[in-house]
């Protein structure tokens, strides 16, 4: 079934429907799921996993050393960078070339290690740094124009630019402001993140139709448990706990990754509200 | 291009995964999650703060906290030394709650039950010496799919010794699940964070509210455990125990209205009886003891005709059988190392405990028969 049933059968709200599938209920089944569920063998408990973030401001520090994590760190978030090159400006193919060159420069160059990164925040840092290397790039392009050459960045990141544009059409349409788009795209990239690695975790430990099923609830949810405890062969309790636990989870997932952009543990909280303020705004 | 979504709550541009994200952000706000980024100790603060150690590797963490292979010097005996979460040691009550139970841990002296030898406090850490375990959990067993049933009789009997042991001795285990039980290369079944729950004072039902979750799953838990937490005896271990043994024959939980095993895998349908028995929703109606179970298997296990196509002895021989043949496994403990090794040896999954492959050939040989008599038949009369 479909993703757009399921949204659908969700926005509806129409009985208890199925969040693995989408599929109402029937007379109170849910044959597939309750086979799926059946089926996994590995209902282990997540183990509570301490987090190994790693904070940008050592990343900058030790920039030589600590390059596939600053590489990480940048594959994770091209999306909002892209949002802004594009809302500034460039067209879709320069967007991609200025956020292959930012990357580049930033994994290149010493010039960033200068940059005390303390008291700030990632978020902040790479769109900041991204306005000054977008302005070095239209000089540079100028330059070129003058018959100066202009080398395109290698794509060693191996970032997929597919679909971007839809994306970013999608999901950050409801403005033109660059800063606001960036900040928008940089709320939503961290999210879904999140729930793609909760997801893969719930997988690799053999419990992939349990966070199929619920993982509607980790957006406010409210849909029928009893629905989910048939759809998952568990008892009405144990939905209830498993429900918390993904949350609880999912929790964990969006912190310790808003951890790893900010300079202190206690900056999390404050991130978290700007994030809700760029949603909301 | 596909039509932006929008959420029916907030109004905010769905994501491709479907879900909204300011929603996701708003439950990922709501509640105070437990600190992300827990530090683990710099093996400079685990040397000072024990001193009388020397701290290996990190084995493993968990919402209890922390485990690592370590070396107590004065005996120069290996051990496995769990620091238990700051989290859990930072509640009100807990100190005294824990030198209370910690005594009570360090008496238990059994076989089958992973030795507690030292504990204490250090700096915000409660921590235990242990014996240190070289094994596999059942968990691992379980995923690796090495065990046959004649081997889950041997395990189970070893846990239920265990059980009784310490049952005997007021103390309740209130976790047992494929996670906590161990085995050694030798085959010897060891049980671990025996009565750790209540060092840590969780109650079942508290999974739902505190922060580290102390529990396991759910899914081991007996009914009483959710409905009167206050209320669990001994006889939760034993219902445990019957989910452990009936996902040791079945390599499935039972869920729902689950079917007896004997109607999954070909095993004896006696095994039925013991494994649904512990299961009973209410204590009462389970087995009182786990001597009681551990009996009734070791029955069937005597009576019961030889696995089919393994080289595991029939029944699990006593200790002291002076008879044994030479050459076979004399204790359960080295019928299941036997029985291990040999399932390595041979991989993972080369034996099958049906004789469906025996049967597929016998159809497969009379089919080319058929077709090569067909063939003969036309080549001689239609020549």
């Amino acid at each position: 079934m479909s993703r757009e049933k399921i949204a659908e059968a969700r926005r509806t709200r129409k009985g208890p429907v199925c969040h693995g599938r989408g599929e109402r209920a029937r007379d109170g089944k849910m044959g597939a799921c309750r086979v799926a569920a059946a089926g996994e063998r590995d209902p282990v408990p997540m183990p509570e996993r301490v987090f190994h973030t790693t904070r940008w401001s050592v990343v900058l520090a030790a920039q030589a050393g600590r390059r596939p994590e600053l590489e990480e760190l940048c594959r994770a978030y091209w999306w909002p960078l892209y949002a802004y090159a594009r809302r500034a400006g460039a067209s879709a193919e320069e967007a991609e070339d200025v956020v292959q060159g930012f990357f580049a420069r930033l994994l290149e160059k010493d010039d960033l290690a200068a940059v005390a990164p303390e008291k700030g925040r990632f978020r902040a840092f790479l769109r900041v740094a991204l306005k000054h290397h977008l302005a070095n790039e239209r000089d540079r392009a100028r330059a070129a124009k003058r018959g100066g050459g202009r080398v395109r960045a290698a794509s060693e990141l191996g970032l997929d630019f597919a679909g971007a544009d839809e994306r970013l059409a999608l999901e950050a349409g409801g403005t033109s402001d660059p800063e606001r788009t960036f900040e928008v795209a940089w709320a939503r990239e961290l999210l879904r993140a999140a729930v793609e690695e909760l997801g893969e975790e719930y997988r690799a430990s053999g419990r992939g139709a349990v966070f199929e099923v619920l993982r509607g609830e980790l957006a406010g949810g409210g849909g029928d448990q009893a629905a989910y405890a048939e759809c998952l062969g568990l008892s009405p309790g144990a939905v209830k706990v498993a429900i918390h636990r993904l949350r609880a989870r999912f929790q964990e997932r969006v912190r310790a990754r808003i951890a790893a952009t900010v300079a202190r543990d206690e900056d999390i909280e404050d991130e978290l509200a700007a994030l809700l303020a760029a949603l909301s705004g | 291009m596909t039509p932006a979504r929008y959420c029916t709550e907030c109004g905010s541009a769905l994501g491709a995964d479907d879900l909204c994200p300011r929603c996701l952000l708003v439950v990922a706000a709501a509640t105070p999650a437990p600190r992300a980024a827990r530090t683990l100790p710099t093996s400079e603060e685990l040397a000072a703060l024990f001193p009388a150690f020397e701290v290996g590797e990190l084995l493993g963490q968990g919402g209890m906290g922390l485990v690592y292979r370590a070396r107590q010097r004065a005996l120069e005996r290996p051990v496995a030394l769990k620091l238990l979460a700051r989290e859990i040691a930072a509640e009100p009550g807990f100190a005294e709650r824990f030198a209370r139970e910690a005594r009570v841990l360090a008496s238990l002296a059994h076989p089958h039950i992973v030795q507690v030898f030292e504990f204490g406090q250090a700096g915000e850490w409660c921590w235990f010496a242990m014996e240190l375990v070289e094994g596999a959990s059942l968990r691992r067993l379980l995923a690796e799919r090495t065990l046959d049933a004649r081997q889950a009789l041997a395990i189970v009997t070893q846990i239920c010794e265990a059980l009784q042991y310490a049952h005997d001795r007021g103390v309740v285990h209130r976790d047992i699940k494929p996670e906590n039980v161990l085995v050694d290369r030798a085959g010897q079944v060891k049980i671990l964070d025996f009565g750790l729950s209540k060092v840590s004072g969780a109650q079942p039902g508290d999974t739902l509210t505190r922060t580290h979750q102390v529990m396991g799953t759910p899914h081991y838990m007996a009914p009483e455990q959710w409905e009167r937490p206050g209320e669990v005896d001994h006889r939760a271990d034993l219902y445990a125990l019957g989910v452990v043994f009936y996902e040791l024959l079945t390599g499935e939980l039972p869920l729902g209205r689950f079917e007896p095993p004997s109607k999954k895998v070909a095993i004896d349908v006696r095994l039925d009886e013991v494994v649904l028995r512990s299961l009973a929703k209410e204590p009462e109606r389970r087995y009182q003891q786990a001597s009681e179970i551990k009996t009734e298997v070791e029955r069937v296990g005597a009576t019961s005709p030889p696995a089919p196509a393994r080289v595991v002895p029939a029944a699990p021989v006593p200790d002291r059988a002076p008879s044994a043949p030479v050459g076979a496994p004399r204790t359960r403990a080295q019928a299941l190392a036997a029985g291990l090794q040999a399932r390595r040896t041979h991989g993972p999954s080369t034996a099958t405990r049906e004789p469906f492959p025996l049967v597929l050939k016998l159809v497969l040989v009379l089919g080319c028969v058929a077709t090569l008599a067909t063939a003969l038949f036309f080549l001689v009369f239609f020549r």
